[in-house]
């Protein structure tokens, strides 16, 4: 009964949780890093084995260009054989496509040949490996990869260096080897204990208090989540501990053993190599990254660089820590949720409106994953400078703070005055945002005006075939709107189009619609004009039939004229019905990106884009998707404000009506 | 003879405007028309003598072929990979319509008749994703599309993009037709002993058929017309959708005007009779949803 008491707490369920998903994660996180590391090392082994080859390659090479193969494969043999690790060997020189040695009996005797057609990949292979090294000399930089490291399966790996004669990279050693695969004892005992000694004392502690009197579960709040954090931060901090210094020990380990290997590399280098001119190794150029920098933490004679290995495992435990401080932050909001009790009374909640949310789940769910995180994701974009070249980087290294927002809304050189005149800045964010306010009032005023227009000319009293002009006219609006943008861009086309047609038919001159900024803004008007009048036409019908007519009969009693019904009786009328109208149309005709993309296309030179076909060509053409992030963002920013004066004008329409 | 009153004889020029304007506002149809039955691919329908008059221009501008053909109509359906498309476009397009009613219906009617904490804040949330603006949801969703959940070139990538994206507006639509079922009916199924789910799919859907219908409208054609998402996530031509295969005859220096105008008419044709057969329930979710967004 009382232990029942204890354990269903929430205090003590709240530490369990915390504690078990922190120990939890941290080991995943060492196990990981562990993974990494032994990785890293087999890497490692098989690229010096890998250089020191290359080392002779080139040295044969170089004394005896034409009758090097048989040389080549006495050395590939000789080597496989001092290493048993090795299972093949390949020799290519791939500037002429010559395949000079092998010791993997699959490749088809008898060498040195021709590469044959199905090995183009080790072709390719020695092609790219020589582009990557001249593009890195070229730039003074070293952007490409100049080894290729390929993991055939968990104990295979397959890596191959270039070698160069006389500064040249002629063709590449391929080396592939037998690496033991990754397997770490499972910690289940020290996870165990981790978990179960902070539960443990937690439970004694609880006891203790109660049976002084001085509180019985649940006990107060507080005080027992101070004591479930110390309990919590000394478990995660044991771990972090231990799973440092193990992973301290196999670091030092893993560059002793590479040393030696090294040794014996060398060893075998130096005997082989006796017969050739070679320079003496005098230092340690064979452990070296993917770019082929040396690592200098192995010298020369074998012996391991302290104060550098110190330096390499430094890196790596903060890196590991980090992700450690993470985890910790995350299980004491665990704790701190479980603990105060929210846990349970979001789980009452969930419980008591059961029914409602199950409903709502499945689209509030997919909302979350494919609405709200995108978002989410693309502001985070928006502080990055990515672009496609770089996208795979973490966004970390991206990050450039607000310059992105500086750079679009900070620059107000629209025109700048040259000697030849005046020119305007078209990728300037202000001169799109002025064409899009151009674009966005000239299209509702026309949509407004027309459909007004044809509204009261149908609702005439008496008149007939109102049904068939209504059908008719409501086609523009039922028509997919890219199909009718693909449509009117054939219509004023420069040469067929129907429009010059028409004006030569009067004898006017054609006209090449896209190659001024104002006859092209005038297509996407005349297009956008012609898709949108349908809409307010309908939207006013609705409105015109609900006005009494008796109003009309007392004005025309008055004396009224037309034009004052019009102006007193059927505007009033109508407001609630158009304005709602009107504001729905302002955020679609200012975010109508089909007609803008397809019709015009932005033509000439940019100039008539709007903020949201900017947008997408910025992301699209020119692929820098943090610069087109944070200009989504101001579009966003832009509709968000509207929004907030759109809903105050509804409000103080819904007071009138 | 009839009587034509002088009210009548007064409608004459209002006739005539009126013509005049349906001409005009048809006319880029009747071209599309002309096009597709020119069973060319110009974009012009007669040849024009070099020193064409006003009476060439006249016929050149008239929306009536030189002769009449069904060569462009079967060259799109067989010849050319437009059939598959459509194939593609309507997969896409019904199992859009299927999710997004499941998804809204439900959810709008959680939204209705339940009060339950989170419920303002959902809508809220719902209607502020309406202005999140395409382009910045693009590269995130292809990243998690294509690269995460490797749905690139499949339906099912496009299909949950759209019925997702659809949800916002076909739930508040649905919503406002929800809050006018009278309650009462709920209540005396209640005691009668039905189920919240018999509820739900015996008497609240069945009554709200109209919204429904407009749902489903709705759904249809975010993926029917869509063609950026469908464009940057179908990246192989056999599993391009209608409309990225019509931009495909005319974009870039194709100009296959022919193929583009009888693609075009298969494609307007469902979507323009649906569009008549439940236009008044349209407007009238349109301008109730746009009123409170």
């Amino acid at each position: 009964m009382k232990l029942r008491a204890l354990l269903t707490q929430p205090a003590t369920l709240g530490l369990l949780l915390a504690v078990a998903s922190g120990v939890l994660l941290s080991e995943w996180f060492f196990a990981q890093a562990q993974d990494e590391l032994l990785a890293e090392r087999q890497e490692r082994a098989v690229v010096m084995q890998a250089m020191a080859l290359a080392d002779q390659v080139a040295a044969v090479e170089a004394a005896a260009p034409d009758s090097s193969a048989p040389r080549l494969a006495a050395l590939s043999r000789a080597w496989s054989a001092r290493f048993s690790d090795i299972v093949a060997i390949r020799v290519v020189r791939s500037a002429d496509a010559q395949f000079l040695a092998s010791t993997d009996p699959r490749d088809v005797a008898p060498l040195p040949r021709q590469l044959a057609r199905e090995e183009k990949p080790l072709y390719d292979l020695g092609q790219e490996l020589r582009a990557n090294v001249e593009t890195n000399a070229a730039e003074g930089v070293f952007r490409k990869k100049q080894i290729d490291v390929a993991r055939l399966d968990r104990t295979r790996l397959r890596v191959a260096v270039p070698y160069a004669v006389g500064g040249q990279v002629l063709g590449f050693v391929q080396v592939e080897q037998r690496v033991a695969a990754p397997a770490l004892p499972p910690a289940t005992g020290r996870v165990a204990v981790a978990i179960a000694a902070p539960i443990a004392l937690f439970l004694l502690a609880a006891a203790a208090a109660w049976r002084r009197g001085r509180t019985a579960p649940p006990g107060r709040p507080w005080a027992q989540f101070g004591v479930a954090l110390l309990l919590l931060g000394a478990a995660l901090y044991g771990e972090a501990r231990d799973g440092l210094a193990e992973l301290g020990a196999r670091h030092e380990r893993f560059a002793v053993e590479l040393a030696q290997q090294y040794t014996a590399a060398k060893r075998e280098f130096e005997s082989a190599t006796q017969a050739l001119a070679v320079k003496a190794v005098t230092d340690n150029r064979w452990d070296v990254d993917d770019y082929q920098r040396p690592r200098a933490i192995i010298g020369a004679d074998g012996s391991v660089d302290r104060i550098a290995l110190a330096d390499e495992l430094g890196a790596r435990a903060t890196r590991v820590t980090r992700g450690l401080w993470g985890n910790a932050a995350l299980s004491v909001l665990v704790l701190g949720f479980v603990a105060f009790g929210y846990a349970r009374r979001l789980r009452l909640t969930l419980v008591e409106h059961k029914i409602a949310y199950r409903y709502v789940a499945p689209a509030i769910l997919g909302m979350l994953v494919l609405v709200f995180f995108p978002f989410i994701y693309g502001v985070t974009l928006s502080f990055t400078d990515t672009t496609l070249f770089n996208e795979n980087l973490p966004l970390r290294e991206l990050w450039v703070g607000l310059k992105n927002y500086i750079v679009i809304l900070g620059d107000f050189q629209v025109i700048r005055g040259t000697e030849g005149g005046w020119v305007v800045n078209y990728q300037n964010f202000y001169w799109t945002l002025f064409i899009t306010i151009a674009w966005t009032v000239c299209n509702v005023t026309i949509g407004v005006s027309l459909g007004l227009l044809l509204a009261l000319a149908l609702n005439t009293k008496g008149l007939r075939f109102t049904n068939v002009y209504r059908v008719l006219l409501i086609l523009p609006w039922a028509i997919p709107n890219y199909i009718t943008a693909l449509t009117w861009r054939g219509m004023f086309h420069k040469q067929y189009g129907v429009i010059n047609q028409v004006i030569q038919m009067f004898g006017g001159e054609p006209v090449s619609w896209f190659d001024g900024v104002f006859t092209s803004f005038l297509t996407g008007i005349a297009t956008n004009g012609w898709l949108s009048f349908p809409f307010m036409m309908v939207i006013t019908l609705g409105g015109l039939q609900s006005i009494p007519q008796d109003a009309y009969e007392a004005a025309r009693v008055e004396g009224a004229s037309r034009w004052q019904q019009f102006r007193h009786i059927t505007l009033p009328y109508l407001r609630p019905t158009l304005i709602p109208a009107i504001i729905i149309s302002v955020v679609w005709t200012f975010n109508m990106f089909n007609i803008i993309y397809l019709v015009s296309g932005g033509e000439p030179a940019g100039s008539n884009e709007i903020l949201i076909t900017q947008a997408y060509k910025i992301a699209f053409e020119k692929y820098q998707y943090g610069y087109a992030a944070a200009y989504s963002v101001v579009i966003f920013m832009i509709l968000l404000v509207y929004g907030v004066f759109q809903n105050r004008v509804t409000r103080a329409t819904e007071a009138i009506a | 003879m009839k009587h034509v009153t002088a009210g009548q004889r007064r409608h004459v020029a209002l006739h005539l405007a009126l013509v005049a304007f349906t001409l005009l506002a048809i006319y880029p149809i009747l071209w599309v028309f002309t096009l597709a039955f020119s069973g060319g691919q110009s974009l012009v329908v007669v040849d024009l003598p070099s020193e064409p008059g006003f009476v060439d221009r006249l016929r050149s501008v008239l929306p009536w072929p030189k002769t009449v053909s069904l060569k462009n109509f079967a060259d799109v359906l067989i010849d050319e990979p437009f059939g598959r498309w459509l194939l593609n476009s309507a997969i896409v397009a019904g199992a859009t319509t299927v999710l997004g009613v499941f998804l809204a219906c439900t959810a709008a009617y959680a939204f209705s008749r339940f009060r339950f904490p989170g419920r303002r804040t959902g809508m809220m949330m719902f209607l502020v994703s309406q202005m999140f603006p395409g382009t910045l949801m693009m590269v995130p969703l292809f990243i998690i599309i294509v690269k995460w959940l490797h749905l690139g070139n499949t339906y099912a990538g496009l299909v949950i993009v759209y019925a997702v994206t659809a949800i916002p507006f076909c739930v508040w639509m649905l919503k406002g037709y929800f809050d006018t079922i009278p309650i009462e009916i709920e209540e005396s199924a209640i005691m009668d002993g039905a189920t919240p789910a018999m509820i739900f799919f015996r008497i609240i859907l069945p009554l709200a058929k109209p919204a429904v219908a407009v749902t489903a409208l709705f759904s249809f054609m975010t993926g029917w017309n869509e063609f950026i998402l469908a464009s940057i996530f179908m990246e192989e031509e056999v599993s391009y959708t209608a409309p990225v295969g019509l931009r495909f005859f005319v974009g870039g220096f194709s100009s296959q005007w022919g193929y583009f105008a009888a693609g075009s008419i298969i494609v307007s044709l469902p979507v323009v009779a649906l569009f008549y057969y439940l236009q008044k329930y349209l407007i009238a979710g349109l301008t109730a949803g746009g009123v409170k967004g």
